[in-house]
C-alpha cells in the first residue's frame, strides 16, 4: 500500500511541476511596465480605457481623461521628458498621464499599434522606428490644417519658431521635427592646429588637406562600413545639393523615388568626386566592415582625420574622449570654392496617432512642449539641438552643437529640408555605395542600380 | 502469497492513459502554440503584403513568391548558407571527433580539464561571441592583426570582416569555436558506451589506434556521428543570421548575405514582413530536402552491439 500511495505522490509532484512551467505564461499580464508584450492580448488590460474628454460649447476643449504618450529612451536620455510630462500634469490636473517609455519600446508598443489600440502622442525615434513607414500604414493624425494655426503657450505660433517645418509627405503634415541635428565632416581642431592643417572650406581645400594629411602617416578619412548610411549623409547628399546648383529639391526628389532622381548629372559629378577620394586612397581601408564606434574610435585615436557623422557624436563618445580632444564640425565639403556649405538635417519626430482617444490631449502636450525654455532644457540637459530657433549662447549645450548651430543661423549655410528615404532605398543606396567604395561598381552602375530601385518603389 | 497475474482492472488502462496524457498534453499545446502556429502563420503571411506595423494586409496570392524568384540577393544567400554548412560540418565534426577520442582512447591524465575548456566557447553567449571576435578581427586595433605583424615588416592591416573575398571565410572560426564542445560532448557519449573489451580484443589482435578508430569506434558511434551532422546542417541554415548580424551585418554589399538575415532585414528592417515570411518558407523547405538527402548519403545499417 505504501508504495501506491508513493507512487501517486510523485505521479502529482511531477504534476505540478508541469502545470507551474504553465503558470509562468499568464503571469505575464499583471507586469506590463518592464515585460515586453509577448502575447498582444495583454496590452490593453493595462492600458487605461479612453474616455472621452469633455468639450466646452464655446470650443475651449477641457483637457481631461486618460492621455498616454510613448517615448523612446536613448542617447537623449528621459530626464526632460519626466520634467515636461511632470509640468504638463501640473498644468492640467485632472489629466490622467500613462508613459509608455524606455529602450525597447518601439517593439513592445507594436502589437498595440498593429491592432489599432495605440497611444495618443509617439515620439518617433530609436530602433524599430520609421516615421515615413507609419505614415504609408495610415497610422498618423493628419495635422496640416492644425499646425498652420496652432500656437503654443506662450502664445507664439508653433511653426514660427521650428528650425526645420512639419515634414512634407506630398503636401501633408503627418509629423512635427522634435530633435534637430545635422550631419557633417567631423575633426579634431587640436590636431589641425598642431600640424598645421588648414580646416577646409570646399572641395579644392578638402582635396588639399587630405593630400597632407596622407603624407604625414594619417588616413585622412574613416567611415563606418557596416552602415553606409553615415558616409550618404555625411558626405554624398551635401555633394548632390551642391553639384545640383545649390538646389536641395534633388533630395525631395529622390525621397519621392522619382525617375531620374538618381540618374543626373548632380549624382554623376558627385560620385566622381568620391570615386577621385578613392583612388587617391584617402579612404582608410578599414572602413569597410567596422562599426560605427570601431570608426569613432580610431577617429579618437587620431590614426584617421576626418569622419561623417552627427551631431550626436560628442556625446556617445563622451567617456573615451582622449584630454586635449576638441571636437570640430563643418557641414558639407563637397561645395566648389566660394560655393556654400549645404546642412543635411536629420530629425526625430513627434506626431499623434490617428486613433489616438484623446487627440485634445495629445494637441494640448505639443504645443506644451514647442516653447523656448523647453528648448533651452533640452540643450542643457541632452547636449542636442531641440527643432526650436532659441539662443543657446547661454545654455550649458556643448560647444560642438553651439558650433552647428551658428552654421544654421549663418548666411553662409543652406539647411536642406528634412527627408527620409523608405527603407528599401536606403537599404539599396547603402550597398550601392559600398560596392563603389570597393571598387565593384562604376558610378554607371551606381546610378543604375538606384534607378531600378526607384523604379520598383513608385 | 503470490499475487496472481494482474488482469487491468476496469479502469486501469483509462487511468494509464489519463496518466501519460496529464504529461504529454501541457508539452503538446505548447509546442502547438509556439512551433507548429507560427509555422503555418507564416506560410498564411507569405501569400499576403504587409509590412508589419500596420493594421491591414492585402492578399497577393504568389507574388511573394514570383519576387522570390527574381530576387538577386538569394542565390547569394543561399550559396553563402551552404558554405558554411559545408565547411562547419566538416570542421567541427573533425575537431569534436579528434578531441572526443583524444579524451576517450589515448588514456591522457588531465582529461577531465581539458573537456571542461573545449565545451567552454558553447556556454558562452553567441552575442559575447560575436562582438569578441569582431574586435580580434578589427584592422588597426585587432589582435589578429597584431599577432601576424609580428612576422612581417610592415604591419598587417588585413581587413578580415570587410573584404569580400575574406569576409566568409572570417565567420567560420568563431561559429565552429562555439561548436564544437557540444557535439564533442556527444561523441564523447557513445564512444564510452562501447564496450572496452571491444577495444581488447583489437589490441590483442594487433590493431593500433588508428585502426581501432577507423575500424571500430567510427562504425559504432555512426548513428551519433549522423545524427550530429544533421543537426549542424538544421542548426546553420537557420540560426547563422546571429552571427552575421553581430559581425558583418550582411555587407559589404551582400557578400555575407545569408537567408536567415535576409529574412530578418526584409521583415524588420525594411519593413516587408510578409516576404520575411516567404523566405521563412523557402529556409524551410530547403532544410527539409537538404536533411532527407543526408539522410539517405549517410545511411548505414546500424550495428548491434
Amino acid at each position: 500500500m505504501n508504495k501506491k500511495l508513493m507512487k501517486k505522490a510523485t505521479g502529482g509532484m511531477a504534476l505540478l511541476l508541469v502545470a507551474m512551467s504553465l503558470a509562468a505564461c499568464g503571469k505575464g499580464s499583471t507586469e506590463t511596465a518592464e515585460q515586453p508584450g509577448t502575447q498582444p492580448k495583454q496590452e490593453p488590460q493595462s492600458q487605461t480605457e479612453g474616455e472621452k474628454p469633455k468639450e466646452e460649447a464655446n470650443g475651449e476643449a477641457k483637457i481631461s481623461g486618460d492621455f498616454e504618450i510613448q517615448y523612446f529612451v536613448g542617447g537623449y536620455g528621459d530626464a526632460w521628458w519626466k520634467e515636461m510630462l511632470g509640468e504638463f500634469q501640473k498644468k492640467y490636473p485632472d489629466l490622467k498621464i500613462k508613459e509608455s517609455a524606455g529602450s525597447q519600446i518601439n517593439d513592445q508598443m507594436k502589437p498595440r499599434w498593429i491592432q489599432g489600440n495605440p497611444p495618443d502622442v509617439v515620439y518617433i525615434d530609436g530602433a524599430g522606428s520609421n516615421e515615413t513607414q507609419m505614415v504609408k500604414d495610415d497610422q498618423l493624425m493628419d495635422i496640416t490644417d492644425w499646425v498652420k494655426d496652432a500656437s503654443n503657450v506662450d502664445g507664439e505660433k508653433l511653426t514660427d519658431n521650428l528650425i526645420a517645418p512639419p515634414q512634407d509627405y506630398g503636401g501633408k503634415n503627418y509629423t512635427i521635427p522634435l530633435v534637430f541635428g545635422s550631419w557633417g565632416t567631423f575633426y579634431d581642431e587640436a590636431l589641425f592646429q598642431e600640424k598645421g592643417w588648414e580646416v577646409p572650406k570646399d572641395w579644392d581645400g578638402f582635396m588639399a588637406v587630405s593630400e597632407q594629411i596622407k603624407t604625414a602617416g594619417i588616413h585622412p578619412y574613416i567611415h563606418t562600413g557596416k552602415y553606409p548610411y553615415y558616409i550618404v549623409g555625411g558626405l554624398l547628399n551635401s555633394g548632390f545639393v551642391s553639384e545640383n546648383g545649390d538646389n536641395p529639391q534633388i533630395l525631395k526628389d529622390q525621397e519621392a523615388a522619382k525617375e531620374g532622381s538618381f540618374k543626373n548629372d548632380a549624382v554623376a559629378n558627385t560620385l566622381n568626386k568620391l570615386v577621385d577620394m578613392r583612388d587617391k586612397g584617402y579612404f582608410d581601408n578599414a572602413s569597410f566592415g567596422i562599426s560605427h564606434t570601431d570608426s569613432q574610435m580610431l577617429f579618437l585615436q587620431h590614426k584617421d582625420a576626418m569622419i561623417p557623422n552627427g551631431l550626436w557624436l560628442e556625446n556617445e563618445m563622451k567617456k573615451d574622449v582622449p584630454s586635449g580632444f576638441k571636437f570640430g564640425f563643418i557641414p558639407s565639403v563637397m561645395q566648389k570654392p566660394g560655393g556654400k556649405f549645404v546642412a543635411i538635417p536629420y530629425t526625430s519626430n513627434i506626431a499623434i496617432a490617428k486613433k489616438a482617444k484623446n487627440p485634445e490631449a495629445a494637441k494640448a502636450f505639443v504645443e506644451f512642449i514647442f516653447t523656448k525654455q523647453a528648448a533651452v532644457r533640452w540643450a542643457e540637459l541632452t547636449g542636442a539641438l531641440m527643432n526650436v530657433k532659441a539662443d543657446l549662447e547661454s545654455s550649458s549645450a556643448s560647444d560642438v552643437v553651439k558650433t552647428a548651430m551658428k552654421y544654421f543661423n549663418g548666411p553662409d549655410t543652406i539647411v536642406a529640408p528634412v527627408f527620409k528615404l523608405n527603407a528599401d532605398l536606403e537599404q539599396a543606396e547603402n550597398d550601392a555605395t559600398i560596392a563603389l567604395l570597393q571598387m565593384k561598381i562604376t558610378p554607371e552602375e551606381w546610378m543604375d542600380r538606384m534607378e531600378k530601385a526607384a523604379a520598383k518603389s513608385r | 502469497m503470490i499475487k496472481p497475474d494482474k488482469k487491468p482492472k476496469g479502469g486501469y488502462a483509462a487511468r494509464r492513459k489519463l496518466f501519460i496524457a496529464s504529461f504529454l498534453l501541457p508539452t503538446f499545446i505548447l509546442f502547438c502554440i509556439f512551433t507548429i502556429y507560427p509555422l503555418l502563420r507564416g506560410l498564411y503571411l507569405s501569400f499576403f503584403d504587409w509590412s508589419g506595423g500596420s493594421e491591414t494586409m492585402n492578399f497577393i496570392g504568389v507574388d511573394n513568391y514570383k519576387e522570390l524568384i527574381n530576387d538577386e540577393i538569394i542565390p547569394k544567400a543561399i550559396k553563402n548558407d551552404y558554405f558554411l554548412v559545408f565547411w562547419k560540418v566538416i570542421l567541427i565534426m573533425l575537431f569534436a571527433t579528434f578531441f572526443a577520442v583524444s579524451l576517450t582512447r589515448l588514456k591522457l591524465r588531465e582529461h577531465a580539464f581539458y573537456r571542461v575548456v573545449f565545451f567552454f566557447p558553447n556556454i558562452i553567449s553567441v552575442a559575447v561571441i560575436g562582438v569578441l571576435w569582431s574586435f580580434i578581427y578589427n584592422p588597426h586595433l585587432g589582435f589578429l592583426n597584431a599577432f601576424l605583424s609580428l612576422f612581417t615588416n610592415k604591419p598587417v592591416e588585413t581587413n578580415w570582416l570587410g573584404d569580400a573575398s575574406l569576409a566568409m571565410w572570417s565567420l567560420l572560426p568563431p561559429s565552429v569555436w562555439a561548436g564544437i564542445g557540444f557535439y564533442m560532448l556527444l561523441i564523447i557519449a557513445s564512444i564510452l558506451s562501447i564496450p572496452s573489451s571491444i577495444y581488447e580484443a583489437a589490441s590483442i589482435d594487433g590493431a593500433g589506434q588508428w585502426k581501432q578508430f577507423t575500424k571500430v569506434t567510427l562504425p559504432l558511434i555512426w548513428e551519433q556521428f549522423k545524427t550530429s551532422v544533421i543537426h549542424i546542417v538544421i542548426t546553420t541554415l537557420n540560426g547563422s543570421f546571429i552571427i552575421v548580424k553581430l559581425m558583418t551585418d550582411g555587407g559589404p554589399d551582400n557578400q555575407t548575405q545569408v537567408l536567415g538575415y535576409y529574412l530578418y532585414q526584409m521583415g524588420f528592417k525594411q519593413y516587408h514582413l510578409s516576404y520575411g515570411a516567404t523566405i521563412g518558407v523557402l529556409i524551410l523547405v530547403l532544410s527539409i530536402i537538404t536533411t532527407l538527402i543526408l539522410q539517405r548519403l549517410l545511411r548505414r545499417d546500424p550495428i548491434e552491439m
